[in-house]
């Protein structure tokens, strides 16, 4: 009967359910169709094992990973915490940044054409520079890091201060409010749900950018596991170490996504 | 204050970490801090270069074809996804997953499947962009005004023609935005790509330079790098701001 009807699908309320299956499922439906796939490509014989391997095997090796020591303590515990030096780094350096363009007008018109155009440069390029001032230690990998997730922080805390209601802080001058009450009482209460949409990018981008110069060039960490196995023609580990990486960036996202979202006053 | 006026802040900025650089290089006096105008002159001698030359072009041939693909797959895909909100909602949570997941990693991957040149850097450039293009298409044509879309329906137009006069109008600031967005983010995975292994390019050039600890070409090349990323994205942004004023539905 629906079938028949005149009026088109794009105007229609949204189905709950197509083929008897709500939306979440049918998501679960097009991961293990994917997963399926590859596995029974893999075991057909149609492709070398140098180049694919089964997923089963993929998170069995993963799992083994996590058993082994040098892996756990070298790569592992490393890149976390490289990761988290440099999200913490750029957490504080970029809000007190959009709160230093917030407060005055110079600085806001210096800086922000430099925050507009950032993304578009390619900041990876600076990382050969780093490495030969400051070796192959974790002095690049952490100023790259830093660099690389501070303008979105930036970004997104200053939308914050600015839209931060005119009523407000005129409340703030009526009461003559110092200037660290203001931030602290006012400016900062009203940027937070920004200032937290901001550094869950930021560790997004941290961990993109940890990942990717280890990958490029270091003596270890997670994005060196990949690359030397690669190296070695070791198929296995390396993609065991690809699906650790992604599941290990999906869980940092989804949790830190979680923590701050019970901060946000606008989500209560 | 006026338009010429604003332009005042962020060139003094440039011109006081330039002397910062000067002046700090000079006094280091190091091998491995060169100031701007050694940066420069290697620049100079690497631009007479016809090696050189071949790797910039190089680049640029890969990432124009890249991004090509990125904006228009990224485009069409994403809009076609977006009028059913159903399977928006259904496929979007993977997206997202594979989108937040670092790609870099993944390059090994292309490697094996498609060797090592054009072919392999240029899908991984393409899948560096294709994806966030996809993302904020999709975002953007669920958000066309569901008054358009009734009205279109009472009209009886076609698919294509709802697209064509309705979907596409609606969704041009955001193409505009996105197209600035994933040009950067080609630009970076082809970059990467070139670092990690290459036989030309300028990610090829700037990691053989770090090996021959040349650290004057490597900021000259950086230099470079920055310029020529430079321009397009002033370019598409200003494409962007004269979109949104002629399209931008005023609330």
């Amino acid at each position: 009967m629906r079938r028949s009807s005149v009026v088109p699908s794009y105007v229609r309320p949204t189905p709950r359910r197509v083929a008897g299956l709500p939306s979440p499922l049918w998501t679960l439906v097009f991961v293990l169709v994917a997963v399926v796939a590859v596995e029974v490509y893999a075991r057909s014989g149609a492709v070398s094992r140098l180049d694919l391997i089964p997923v089963s095997e993929m998170l069995s090796r993963a799992i083994e990973l996590l058993g082994d020591r040098k892996f756990v303590v070298d790569s592992l515990l490393r890149s976390v915490l490289l990761i988290c030096a440099s999200f913490v780094a750029s957490a504080v350096a970029g809000v007190a940044v959009a709160y230093a363009m917030a407060r005055s007008r110079w600085i806001h018109r210096a800086v922000k054409p430099y925050v507009n155009v950032f993304y578009a440069l390619p900041v990876f390029a600076l990382y050969p520079v780093m490495v030969v001032m400051f070796g192959t230690g974790v002095v690049p990998i952490i100023l790259l890091a830093t660099l690389f997730s501070v303008v979105i922080v930036i970004a997104n805390a200053l939308v914050g201060f600015e839209s931060t209601p005119a009523i407000a802080t005129k409340l703030a001058r009526s009461l003559e409010m110092s200037r660290s009450q203001q931030l602290r009482k006012i400016l900062l209460p009203s940027a937070l749900p920004d200032i937290l949409a901001g550094l869950k990018l930021g560790l997004a981008y941290a961990i993109i950018a940890v990942l990717a110069t280890e990958f490029i060039l270091a003596t270890t960490g997670l994005g060196q596991v990949v690359n030397r196995a690669y190296n070695n023609f070791d198929t296995i580990d390396m993609y065991a170490g690809i699906v650790f990486v992604s599941v290990f960036a999906l869980l940092a996202n989804l949790a830190l996504g979680a923590a701050l979202n019970a901060f946000d006053w606008r989500r209560r | 204050m006026n338009a010429r006026r604003a332009w005042i802040p962020p060139l003094v900025l440039a011109a006081a970490l330039v002397v910062v650089w000067t002046v700090t290089a000079a006094l280091a006096g190091s091998a491995v801090y060169p100031g701007p105008g050694e940066a420069l002159a290697s620049l100079r001698s690497d631009l007479g270069d016809s090696r050189f030359l071949g790797s910039v072009a190089d680049t640029a041939r890969v990432l124009l074809l890249s991004y090509g693909a990125a904006v228009a797959a990224g485009a069409v895909t994403g809009m076609l996804l977006g009028l059913s909100a159903f399977w928006s909602r259904a496929a979007l949570p993977v997206v997202y997953a594979l989108n937040s997941v670092p790609k870099i990693v993944l390059y090994p991957i292309f490697l094996l499947f498609l060797g090592i040149g054009d072919l392999s850097r240029g899908s991984f450039a393409f899948v560096s962009g294709v994806l966030p293009m996809f993302l904020i298409m999709v975002e953007a044509t669920a958000g066309v005004s569901r008054l358009h879309l009734k009205m279109s329906a009472s009209l009886g137009m076609s698919r294509w023609s709802l697209l064509r006069r309705i979907v596409v109008p609606s969704v041009l600031p955001s193409l505009a935005s996105g197209m600035r967005l994933c040009f950067g983010l080609t630009l970076i995975g082809l970059l990467l790509a070139e670092m990690f292994s290459g036989s030309s390019g300028l990610g090829y050039e700037l990691l053989r330079n770090l090996s021959l600890a040349r650290v004057e070409k490597i900021i000259g090349q950086v230099i470079l790098v920055g310029l020529l990323a430079l321009v397009p994205t002033l370019a598409l942004q200003q494409l962007e701001s004269r979109i949104r004023n002629r399209y931008e539905v005023k609330v």
